[in-house]
Formats: structure tokens, C-alpha cells, sequence
């Protein structure tokens, strides 16, 4: 019957059909406009159009399919027709002529067409609100119809996916979507094009809008939809590369976010990626907080005298020092480098620390262990950058520290630590006057001084008097045949009651004839390596009465006082060069020469014998500068005549100079990670110095002070011929 | 005035004793014998100044001593 009827109702049906799910409107009218003439039809089809908001096409399209169905469609559609009419009344000018259309187009298809009213119907029972959206399916539908003839199957298909589409449209209108997004989507209909949207378009609208759909479902399926969508997302991100980027960021941070709240430990490894300059701070924090707890009391008057900025540094040297006596001295000395390298480098950098510290030191220290798990783990991350490779090779021994301070008795640590952190601080103190040349140095060295005059005074001047004299005996007499006078000379000038008191005992038993004071200067160099060698052994003997509680703690103890008195005899022993400038400056490459003769003591002081019958054998040891080279520049500097014994005073200042220059050079170049003094090692000395400055760049200076050929070779020229020398 | 040539070789002995590890750069030393000229030429002003305020036409040992403590 459907034979028959076709007819009439293939081209009303498919109209209906293809119009109704867009359009909502089995046109009711449409077959009262059929049946009546086309004025009817017509008319009918007026206010169809009228109250369609937008199909003015669809309607022309349906007007022209009326005349041209004409009378077939009036009988068979008329109840189909007049119930779409009568539901919605709006779209049913697009049905008589889409349906027209469809008969024409796909007369054969009269079952899909059939099946296709009904689900039309139930579709636009469902979609009463959304009059665009049929017409664009309309037209999605006019597509497909006008292009496949026999596409039967693909119109269902369409059909299929639009209602598909419609549904979730359905469900998106529910909530409340804006028609314009269901265009949008409606256009693409595809699922893939959707989640394609959804993450593309803009993530939080269309997550929202999935979101909103899946409110209904339980939450728990949130996760399986987010994997869902992000498995479509990872194919979207295949086929769209242009904003594959921000999908994957928005991918991954949408993947790390679960797996960081499911997993505690991953939060824990990606907190330590982000809290490793909070966590170093807060291990020096730890550091700092044991520091001034414990050698406040100890080191308080030397630290009066230093900046905040440095006393953090010596608390840090301290404990890391602390450390690392537990491990080795040397590498002590190397951080003690290390750190006034970073003293060097930038103040800034760790006066930014200390603050930072000092706020975290009470919380921190409490909980130093649970932190020493993630501080051993943020050693080797730690490692990793580049930039705070100075700084971090601080927090590696600083968690050492914590580790070894968590380790063992604190007690007893710190205690050590007490005691190192003094002495090294002293070191370290000593270490930037060298390079800096401050006044502070002095007045510290001075302190020393007097404090080792005091300890001197307590009964250890006779043990070192008596090793004194043994050495100064066993050395002979030629090389301590100007000392007297010079020590005479050098009490008078540092007026230290000790230094007397030993120039007397030296000079009571090393009294000799005089000596022409070039030789004796000759014989001061190895007066003072073996005055080096003196003062270590007499010092020896003093860390045990001082009654150091470890033995590294003694060696360190030893050290301050081995320079000390270094300095104290310095002036004594060297007096052929006239005093170097005083004790505070000789002092000063003191606590170089302690770590190399430390290590070998034992040995110098089986050397001190031989040397003495080998004079020969130090000279090699010794490149002299030049010394007339010295006058010559002195005078020319000094523009006035200068005194022979002056000279000899410049001749020793240069040397102590040279002594220190290299030290810093070896400070400066272990710095940058590198074995050779490069240009910017010398540069960055002079900037020290205050010769280098912003306003004073060194290629001034070295045009200043070179000749040609020199400043030809350290400052490129560009000569003609497009040549340029040097030439690199 | 001066003489004219540094002690290229002499300067590389000396930071060898002191720090035999220690390697130099190609010109390296030159900016070192540079920092030692204006070091002198510190200590030599410093000198002159004290031998100045003590009224004396030459300097001595002990301004030289002085000048270097500032220094």
C-alpha cells in the first residue's frame, strides 16, 4: 500500500522527513496546501515561513516542491502532515519541499523514509526549541540528498548521526548550551569532531560542556572520560600539529594531575623539582640555625667585626668545614675556597640566602630528618643545574652535613663544629681580607695577634722559643745574621710585647756577625720557609694544650694559630726584607702556606736540617723578580728617591703580593670549573682590586701601563687589509 | 723610562713555585705583570704620600711599611 501510496507520500515523506528533524514541521498545512490549489499550498506555506526563523531557502525550496509534487502528496501525507503540522507548526514550510525533494531523489527509499519519520518525529518531539539546528540539518540533509542519488544507506547513516548528535545536542540544550555552540557542533557531527572541539576550541567551555553532560553519570566516571577524552585529544593532536602543543601541555597537566594526587611520592619528586633552592635554603637554614646556637657565645667579638654576609659565610664554611674534617681537611679547604670564591663572586647570592635561612632555620631544623630522604635526592638533582654548581656543591655538603649531623651524636658535633666554625672563620675571614685587602683583615689579625700574644703569654712562648732556638741552631748562622737588628727594628714597629720577648730569646741565641743585607735577603727567603717549618712545629705542640677534642678539630686549631704566629714571626724571621708590611698582612698568605705544609710537616721538619747546609738547593725554588726591574718601576712610580731598605721592603711586599695573586688566580680559575688562568680570571682579580672598575676597563689599563707589542697581543687590532691581531 | 719588557718567564716560575697545578694562559702572564705594575704603582704612591706627611725627601723602610699596611 505504500506502492500506492508512495506517491503522495514519497515526496511529502521525505519532505517530511528531511525537514522534520531539522525543522520539526511535517507540515500540517502542507497537505491542506497540497490538496488545495498551490495558492492554498501557498498560503499555507506563508506562515510557515513566517514563523520559521531561519529557512527562507528551505521554504522556497518546499514552495517550489509544492507546485511541483502538486497534487501527489495531498492524500497519503495529510495525517502525517497535519499531526507535525500540529506540533510544530514553525518548519513546516521547509517539509513540503524537502519532502518533494526526497521523492524525487530517493523514491526507492521508502522504508529508511518511513522508519526516518517516525525517529523524525521523536526528534522533534524532543528538539521543540532548537529551530536552527533542523535547519542546518536541513541543509546538512539537502547536502547529502542532492549529492548521492542512491545514498540511501548514507542518508541514514547521516540520519543516524545526526540523532545521535541530536540526543546529546538534546542533552546539551538541557543544560542550558547556547544555540550557537550547537550549531557549531552540529555542523561538525562527528563524535571525533567534537571531542576535536572540545579540546581544541577552547578546553574549558567544551570540558565544561562534557562536564555538564556527564553530571547526570557518576563522578567516578569523570576519570575514565577524562582518559577517553585525552585519548581522543593524543588523535587530535595527530591530525591538528598547530595546536598539538597546547594539547599536550593541557594533556599532560591534566594526566600529571591525577597521577600526582594518587601518588604521594610523585608529588613528593615533582615538589622536589620545584623546592630545591627551598630546600638547600632550608638545609643552610638547618646550618645556620646550628651555628649561631652554638658559637655565638665563642665567635661573637669577630664577628662584630665582619658583615652579616660573611658571617654567614663562615657559619656555612664552618659547618661545612665541620664536615668535611669528619671526610678530609683538604676538602675543607677547598669549600673554605669555594666559599670566598663565592664571597669573590657575588656577595649577593648568599646574602639572599641568609635571610631566607635565618627566617627557615627554627622550622627547618626540627624536622631535619624526614628532609634528609628528599635532601639526599635533591643532591643528585641538585647537581644538575649549571647555575648554582658552585652554590649546590655548598647544599651537597650541607646535606652531608645534616646527614652526618643527624648521624652521630649532635652533641658532640656540634661542639666540633663550635670549635671548627671559630677557627675556620677566622681562616675564611683571613682568606677574604687576602683578596680584598680590607681593614677589617687587620684589625682581626690583630686580634689574633693579640689573642695568640695572650696565649703565648700563658707559657707556650717557651716551647716555641725553644724550638726556636734548636731550629735557629740547627740552621747555622748565617741566615739569622740580620735578624737581630731586624727584630729589634720589627718590635719597635709592631710593638708587640711577645714578638720582643722572642726577638730577644732568637736574637740572645742567634746572634752572629752582619752580613751584607743582600745575602741576607737571599737567606730571609729560606729564613721564612724555614720559619714556616719552625712555627708548625712549635705549633704542634700547642693544639694539645689547647685540648682540642678531636684531632681534626686540633689540626684546625692549629691552623689559625699556625698563621697567627706566622705572623708573629714573620717579622721576626724575615727581617732582612725589613718587615714586610706587619704582622696583620704577613698573615695574610699564612693560611695558604698551613695547608701545604700541613700536609707535610713531618717532612719539612726533617728538612729544615739538610736545607741548611743546601743553600744552593732553594734557589732553584726561587724565580726572583727581577730586582732591579722592581727599583726601576718603584722609582719611576714613586718619583722621589727611594731608600735601599725601602726597596727591600717593596722587594717582600711584591713577593707576598705574587704569593697571594696566585692563590686567588687558583681560587678564581677552581671556580669556574677550569685548570688554567684564563683572561677573565686576571680580569676578574683586578676588578677586585678596584682597578677594574665599570669606569676603568681593563683594555685602559693596558693600554696605560703596555707597551705596543704587549697591547698588541692581549687587545685585538684591527689593521687594514681587513685583518685583525690577534687573529683568532 | 722603564724597562720595557715584563718578565714573561720569570712571572710564570713564580706562579709555578707558588702553585704548581696551576696553568697559564697564553697572554695570561702579561695581565698579571699588569696587575703587579699597578700594584707597585699603589704601594709607590702610598709611599710617597707618607714619606710626604713625614716631611722626609726619601722614603724609608718605615713608609714603605706603613704604605703597605693600608694597602
Amino acid at each position: 500500500m505504500h506502492c500506492a501510496a508512495r506517491a503522495a507520500p514519497e515526496l511529502p515523506a521525505p519532505a517530511c522527513a528531511a525537514a522534520p528533524p531539522p525543522l520539526q514541521a511535517p507540515p500540517p498545512p502542507c497537505p491542506a496546501s497540497r490538496r488545495a490549489p498551490r495558492a492554498k499550498s501557498l498560503e499555507g506555506l506563508r506562515p510557515l515561513t513566517a514563523m520559521a526563523a531561519s529557512g527562507t531557502r528551505l521554504v522556497r525550496a518546499a514552495r517550489e516542491n509544492v507546485p511541483k509534487s502538486g497534487n501527489k502528496k495531498n492524500s497519503g501525507r495529510s495525517a502525517f502532515l497535519k499531526q507535525k503540522a500540529a506540533v510544530f507548526p514553525e518548519h513546516d514550510n521547509d517539509t513540503p519541499r524537502v519532502m518533494l525533494r526526497r521523492i524525487i531523489l530517493t523514491q526507492p527509499q521508502v522504508s529508511p523514509v518511513a522508519p526516518q519519520l517516525y525517529k523524525d518525529e521523536e526528534t522533534e518531539a524532543a528538539q521543540s526549541e532548537l529551530p536552527s539546528k533542523r535547519v542546518s540539518s536541513v541543509l546538512d540533509m539537502q547536502l547529502p540528498d542532492l549529492v548521492p542519488e542512491d545514498t540511501s544507506v548514507a542518508t541514514f547513516r547521516m540520519t543516524k548521526k545526526r540523532k545521535k548528535l541530536s540526543i546529546s545536542e538534546f542533552e546539551r540544550a538541557v543544560d542550558k548550551r547556547l544555540p550557537q555552540n550547537q550549531d557549531r557542533s552540529m555542523l561538525d557531527s562527528t563524535a571525533l569532531a567534537r571531542s576535536l572541539r572540545m579540546s581544541l576550541g577552547s578546553l574549558i567551555p567544551p570540558d565544561t560542556v562534557e562536564k555538564r553532560g556527564l553530571r547526570r553519570r557518576p563522578k567516578i566516571r569523570k576519570a575514565i572520560d577524562m582518559k577517553a577524552f585525552e585519548g581522543g585529544v593524543e588523535q587530535n593532536m595527530l591530525k591538528r600539529k598547530a595546536q598539538s602543543c597546547l594539547v599536550d601541555s593541557q594533556t599532560a597537566s591534566e594526566i600529571q594531575a591525577p597521577s600526582l594526587t594518587s601518588d604521594a611520592e610523585i608529588v613528593l619528586s615533582n615538589t622536589e623539582l620545584f623546592i630545591h633552592p627551598q630546600f638547600d635554603e632550608q638545609n643552610q637554614n638547618k646550618l645556620s640555625a646550628l651555628e649561631p646556637q652554638l658559637s655565638d657565645s665563642k665567635t661573637s667579638a669577630q664577628r662584630s667585626k665582619i658583615s652579616d654576609a660573611a658571617q654567614e659565610e663562615a657559619r656555612l664554611v664552618g659547618l661545612v668545614s665541620s664536615v668535611d674534617t669528619n671526610e678530609g681537611r683538604t676538602q675543607t679547604h677547598s669549600e673554605e675556597l669555594i666559599l670566598n670564591h663565592e664571597h669573590f663572586g657575588g656577595m649577593t647570592h648568599v646574602s639572599c640566602k641568609t635571610p631566607v635561612k635565618q627566617q627557615e632555620a627554627a622550622n627547618r631544623w626540627s624536622s631535619s630528618l624526614p628532609p634528609r630522604s628528599p635532601s639526599k635526592s635533591l643532591e643528585s638533582p641538585v647537581t644538575l643545574k649549571p647555575k648554582r654548581s658552585f652554590s649546590m656543591s655548598l647544599r651537597e655538603v650541607v646535606s652531608r652535613i645534616i646527614e652526618d649531623l643527624d648521624v652521630s651524636d649532635t652533641e658532640e658535633e656540634m661542639a666540633n663544629t663550635a670549635n671548627k666554625v671559630e677557627q675556620i672563620f677566622r681562616e675564611a675571614a683571613e682568606h677574604r681580607a687576602n683578596a680584598g685587602y680590607s681593614g677589617h683583615l687587620e684589625k682581626q689579625l690583630t686580634e689574633k695577634a693579640e689573642l695568640q700574644i695572650t696565649m703565648a703569654q700563658d707559657g707556650k712562648v717557651k716551647t716555641e722559643t725553644a724550638a726556636l732556638e734548636e731550629e735557629g741552631i740547627a740552621e747555622g748562622d748565617v741566615e739569622h745574621q740580620g735578624s737581630p737588628e731586624a727584630e729589634q727594628e720589627i718590635a719597635k714597629d709592631v710593638g708587640a710585647a711577645s714578638l720582643v720577648r722572642h726577638s730577644d730569646a732568637i736574637s740572645s741565641s742567634e746572634k752572629n756577625g752582619v752580613k751584607p743585607l743582600e745575602e741576607a735577603v737571599e737567606q730571609a727567603d729560606e729564613l721564612e720557609d724555614q720559619a714556616i717549618a719552625l712555627e708548625l712545629d712549635g705549633l704542634e705542640e700547642e693544639p694539645t694544650e689547647d685540648g682540642a677534642e678531636d684531632p681534626e678539630s686540633a689540626e684546625v686549631s692549629m691552623r689559625t694559630p699556625t698563621f697567627v704566629r706566622a705572623a708573629a714571626y714573620k717579622p721576626l724571621l724575615s727581617t732582612p726584607h725589613h718587615v714586610k708590611p706587619a704582622a696583620p698582612k704577613l698573615s695574610a698568605p699564612r693560611p695558604a702556606k698551613p695547608v701545604a705544609p700541613k700536609s707535610s710537616l713531618q717532612p719539612l721538619q726533617a728538612k729544615p736540617v739538610p736545607k741548611s747546609s743546601g743553600t744552593s738547593r732553594r734557589k732553584p725554588r726561587e724565580p726572583e723578580i727581577a730586582s732591579r726591574l722592581i727599583k726601576g718601576i718603584f722609582r719611576h712610580y714613586a718619583k722621589m728617591p727611594v731608600a735601599r731598605d725601602a726597596f727591600k721592603v717593596v722587594e717582600k711586599c711584591s713577593e707576598r703580593y705574587f704569593k697571594q695573586l696566585s692563590n686567588d688566580l687558583e681560587a678564581y680559575t677552581r671556580h669556574a670549573g677550569r685548570r688554567t688562568v684564563e683572561m677573565a680570571d686576571l680580569e676578574l682579580l683586578m676588578r677586585r682590586q678596584g682597578l677594574v672598575t665599570d669606569k676603568m676597563p681593563i683594555n685602559v689599563l693596558i693600554e696605560d701601563y703596555f707597551p705596543m707589542e704587549y697591547r698588541k697581543l692581549l687587545i685585538p687590532v684591527a689593521v687594514c687589509g681587513n685583518k685583525v691581531i690577534p687573529s683568532k | 723610562r722603564m724597562k720595557r719588557l715584563a718578565p714573561r718567564s720569570t712571572l710564570r716560575k713564580i706562579i709555578k713555585k707558588h702553585k704548581p697545578e696551576l696553568r697559564l694562559a697564553a697572554n695570561a702572564d702579561l695581565l698579571v705583570h699588569l696587575s703587579f705594575l699597578l700594584f707597585l704603582h699603589r704601594l709607590a704612591e702610598e709611599a710617597r704620600t707618607i714619606a710626604f706627611e713625614n716631611k722626609s725627601k726619601i722614603i724609608k723602610p718605615e713608609h714603605t711599611i706603613a704604605a703597605a699596611k693600608v694597602i
